[in-house]
């Protein structure tokens, strides 16, 4: 039903008196024929920052959406839909309707009012998605915000956690340069989903349609691994390539969210392994498994067993490293690097946060990723001269330098210099 | 721990790419031929063998102890400029008659728009300059093209694009 493809950086661990780095990627995807198979039907909550900042272009377009949306649903699909600001209200209850005419007036009527307090949105919009949730649903919130709650992160953390628990997972979209980036991707990446920053109003009926399309596209839901890394090994890195590129925790269980019927999931791990003293020929690194629902057989708690281990050498080989695995450690190296900028700035080290932005826009220039560079490069300027970073370019290089990570590779930019094709 | 050949930056044995400047870490591009052998020394922890020792020299290495490299972007492959203070970069086709130093022809410069003469670059005490020969595809730096003729200074870590083939330079303080 699901295959499981593993990747390794290389054949071998080496007998060596310093630790060492191992990286490996698992795909997961689902079979040829599962592919024809109907996707589950949908239950999704919609909540809806209605703050005064939503005011304009904004809350115009997330209404306009919601009401296609509405208009596309299949008729076993269940929406909902919870507004708040600095309190919050169930606009639509979830079921299955008849008078659509009713529910859109009611879209319509949202007028943005007040302040932002994303906890009292997330709780009315869970229990929306609990009450009706299942194991052959697709059980999703979609928390569409454009600012900073104040006070309640933890209580939304909480829930977060309550939500994966339940089977619920959460994506967090951001609109504009104001809103919490670190919170909502902590929010998202513990349920197993992820956040999307949307820079300009205009690109929220994409991103926001982009979303449910996926949603009815997953062959397997609820995807976990769990493992135990054995003694000397620790999972130091995780990052989930596709479906939506992102950080995930390293603590076990790890929530992967969903396997897309196409392209499905990819995850790479990066192990850093204690010096190998003994004399042994193999070492393990993880032993686990990975458990998924997959509604359209009706099967709960799928399992494969996952066993992670190399075998120890005394030589170094000179061996490829798998393309595709070193392509995609080459684009996390530039995600990493933003990350590290990141992390000297708010150390104050300020040339250091620099460099790392100037280096990062060398490599971006590389890959004809030339706005995105441009951008590092003006960061890297404001971080020696204002010694921080502006809200937008830090948003830009973050969401862009993880986009780079999708099969698609990131087309926001679409700047690719033109070259006059003459004979050389 | 690897050293970087481009920042010297320290990373563990097994990393791909360079954590502080994105490099990649070229000791992966041992020749397939050569391989490094351990030492033999005794099992406890405190004799086992570190990478260096591992690591047998090769072409690769010592590009690190050039002062001035190219890198290819498209193969990963790094060639040190060690000699002479000027280079020329670009293809050998037919019977031209000056030939550049650094002859591109094998790593797919004529598909990536690279001319016979595309550009120099010259290496004095302090500095490190490009300038394009009048190029049919021009040459850029960092994305901005440069004029033809026209001395352009280059700084570590530089990305060059002549035509659409890049490389990026490496210069070691």
């Amino acid at each position: 039903m699901v295959a499981l493809n593993l990747m390794y950086s290389r054949s071998s661990l080496i007998k060596l008196g310093e630790p060492q780095i191992l990286f490996t990627m698992l795909e997961l995807t689902a079979s040829e024929g599962a592919r024809s198979e109907p996707s589950p039907p949908l239950n999704v909550c919609l909540v809806l920052d209605r703050s005064t900042s939503m005011r304009g272009e904004r809350i115009d377009t997330v209404k306009k959406t919601a009401i296609q949306l509405l208009r596309q649903l299949r008729q076993e699909d269940i929406i909902s839909i919870v507004t708040f600001s600095d309190r919050a209200q169930v606009l639509v209850s979830g079921g299955r309707y008849s008078d659509k005419i009713e529910i859109e007036n009611r879209i319509k009527a949202i007028q943005p009012s007040g302040g932002t307090e994303i906890y009292q949105g997330m709780d009315l919009g869970f229990l929306e998605v609990r009450s009706r949730s299942s194991n052959n649903n697709t059980n999703h919130l979609i928390l569409l915000t454009d600012g900073r709650t104040y006070g309640d992160e933890g209580e939304c953390l909480r829930l977060a956690d309550q939500a994966a628990n339940s089977g619920i997972c959460i994506s967090g979209l951001g609109i504009g340069t104001e809103w919490n980036d670190i919170f909502l991707d902590s929010l998202a990446a513990r349920t197993g989903g992820s956040s999307m920053y949307i820079s300009q109003p205009k690109d929220i009926e994409k991103t926001l349609k982009g979303v449910f399309l996926e949603l009815r596209q997953i062959y397997a839901e609820r995807v976990s691994f769990d493992y135990v890394a054995q003694p000397g090994v620790e999972l130091h890195y995780a990052f989930r390539l596709s479906p939506q590129s992102g950080p995930m925790k390293t603590s076990s269980p790890i929530r992967l969210g969903r396997i897309p019927k196409e392209a499905g999931l990819a995850l790479l791990l990066e192990f850093i392994v204690d010096p190998i003293e003994n004399g042994s020929e193999a070492l393990s690194l993880i032993e686990g498994h990975i458990s998924m629902d997959i509604p359209a057989r009706a099967n709960t708690n799928y399992s494969i067993p996952l066993h992670l281990s190399r075998p120890i050498t005394t030589e170094i080989r000179a061996e490829p490293t798998p393309t595709q695995l070193l392509k995609a450690v080459s684009q996390l190296t530039l995600y990493r690097m933003q990350e590290r900028a990141n992390q000297y700035l708010a150390l104050g080290q300020l040339d250091d946060a620099s460099r790392h932005m100037k280096n990062l826009a060398t490599h971006l220039f590389s890959q004809d990723q030339h706005d995105l560079a441009r951008t590092a490069l003006q960061e890297a300027d404001n971080i020696l001269l204002k010694h921080r970073l502006t809200e937008s370019g830090k948003k830009s290089i973050k969401y862009g330098t993880r986009a780079l990570l999708l099969p698609s590779g990131f087309t926001g930019q679409g700047d690719s210099p033109e070259v006059e094709e003459s004979n050389p | 721990m690897i050293a970087c050949t481009s920042c010297q930056h320290n990373e563990f044995f097994g990393a791909l790419y360079c954590s502080e400047c994105g490099t990649q870490l070229t000791y992966l591009e041992l020749s397939p031929t050569e391989t490094a052998v351990h030492n033999g020394k005794e099992d406890a922890i405190g004799s086992l063998p570190g990478v260096e020792e591992l690591l047998t020299k090769t072409p690769m290495q010592t590009s690190a102890e050039s002062r001035v490299s190219i890198k290819l972007m498209n193969s990963g492959l790094i060639l040190p400029l060690d000699s002479g203070a000027e280079f020329t970069l670009g293809r050998v086709s037919g019977n031209q008659p000056i030939l550049p130093d650094v002859d591109l022809t094998p790593y797919q410069a004529y598909e990536g728009g690279v001319s016979r003469l595309h550009a120099t670059i010259r290496i004095e005490k302090s500095t490190v300059t490009l300038t394009d020969l009048g190029s049919a595809n021009g040459t850029r730096v960092n994305g901005q093209l440069i004029h033809p003729h026209t001395i352009q200074p280059l700084e570590n870590g530089d990305m060059i694009a002549l035509g659409r083939f890049k490389i990026q330079i490496l210069i070691r303080s």
